[in-house]
């Protein structure tokens, strides 16, 4: 296991690849969803995949999986300060971002604000602006029940079954939703202009879900960006563990090339 | 019990750490989801243990993500087990 202080914060980070395939060096860096999710659904969904041509670094957000929970700091600025830090200490030149969900939003600011680290960006599900996110009505509760009711159910019964897990993942709610800044960091985030997508000259893959309440949120992006792809996958908006494989070879197709 | 068991059991507790409150010794038939519980992310270290353990000839984690969630979360100690014997004696 691996930890960095960046930014005052401690991270978990952990790195696959490269595998026997492996001819390009960009390494690609990938950040999760908010508040239920961590480094494990790219770690065991789509990283592997991405891992075998290349290098891929992965971490927990500040607050989430084995990562300090800190109180403050949920905007997407200042996790794109923290992913901008995590590039800096771990890489050299430009790299491959990949987000889901918060994560791409994360992944994006970081490509604007710091233009000279990026070579490709990989959203999935990118909910611009956030209220867009159906979610974000149970959030916006700061009620762990509420949240996880509107989760769906296959991935509410990973979370809640069994005592020490469900103890362990309402305790780690509670804490975001009610003692973090995060409720607040996130009702305050503000949309991205379309002529600021546009000066973004870097490819670009976005991959949404035809269920989703995002799905929108695709076709805008792709008109923005001056160089954007879209996929549409079925399924809804957690494609980074319900469209693991598909998700991992559109991604590993899309930095190949 | 058998080697690769003791030491992924080793492994499990060592994960679990000062939350482990399990009362019966780790078989083979012992499931990662519904008796160990075991976190998303303790998986995570799970499997980088067996990686520092085994080395490129064990993929756990390329294993892994051929599985559905519900499949993971089904699994079984043994059924790791014999995927690390299955490397191990196929290499």
């Amino acid at each position: 296991m691996s930890f960095l202080e960046l930014n005052q914060v401690r991270f978990h980070v952990q790195e696959l690849g490269p595998g026997a395939e492996s001819g390009e060096s960009t390494p690609a860096f990938m950040a999760h969803g908010l508040l239920v999710d961590n480094l494990a659904s790219w770690y065991f969904g789509a990283a592997p995949r991405v891992a075998r041509d290349r290098r891929v670094v992965l971490y927990d957000l500040r607050g989430h999986g084995r990562s300090e929970a800190v109180p403050t700091g949920y905007d997407v600025a200042t996790g794109a300060t923290d992913l901008a830090a995590l590039v800096d200490a771990t890489s050299e030149g430009p790299v491959h971002l990949i987000g889901h969900s918060y994560g791409a939003l994360v992944a994006l600011r970081c490509a604007l604000d710091h233009p000279h680290l990026v070579r490709s960006l990989g959203l999935v599900e990118a909910p611009l602006p956030p209220s867009r996110l159906e979610e974000m009505r149970s959030i916006a509760t700061s009620d762990p029940k509420k949240l996880l009711a509107a989760l769906p159910e296959g991935l509410r019964g990973a979370l809640l079954s069994g005592r020490r897990r469900a103890a362990r993942a309402r305790k780690s709610l509670e804490f975001l939703l009610r003692e973090s800044s995060l409720v607040a960091d996130l009702a305050a985030e503000e949309d991205v202009a379309d002529d600021q997508l546009a000066r973004l000259d870097v490819p670009v893959q976005l991959i949404y879900g035809e269920r989703s309440s995002c799905r929108p949120v695709g076709d805008r992006l792709l008109a923005a960006f001056p160089q954007a792809r879209l996929e549409v996958l079925d399924g809804g908006h957690y494609l980074s563990v319900e469209r693991s494989a598909e998700v991992g070879e559109i991604l590993a197709g899309f930095l190949h090339g | 019990m058998s080697d690769t068991l003791q030491t992924v059991g080793r492994m499990i507790q060592e994960v679990i750490g000062d939350d482990w409150d399990l009362d019966q010794p780790i078989t083979m038939e012992t499931s990662f989801g519904d008796d160990l519980e075991l976190e998303s992310i303790e998986f995570v270290s799970l499997a980088e243990a067996l990686k520092d353990e085994y080395g490129a000839e064990v993929d756990f984690v390329g294993w892994l993500s051929t599985k559905e969630l519900d499949e993971i979360i089904k699994l079984k100690v043994g059924d790791v087990v014999e995927f690390i014997d299955l490397c191990r004696s196929s290499s």
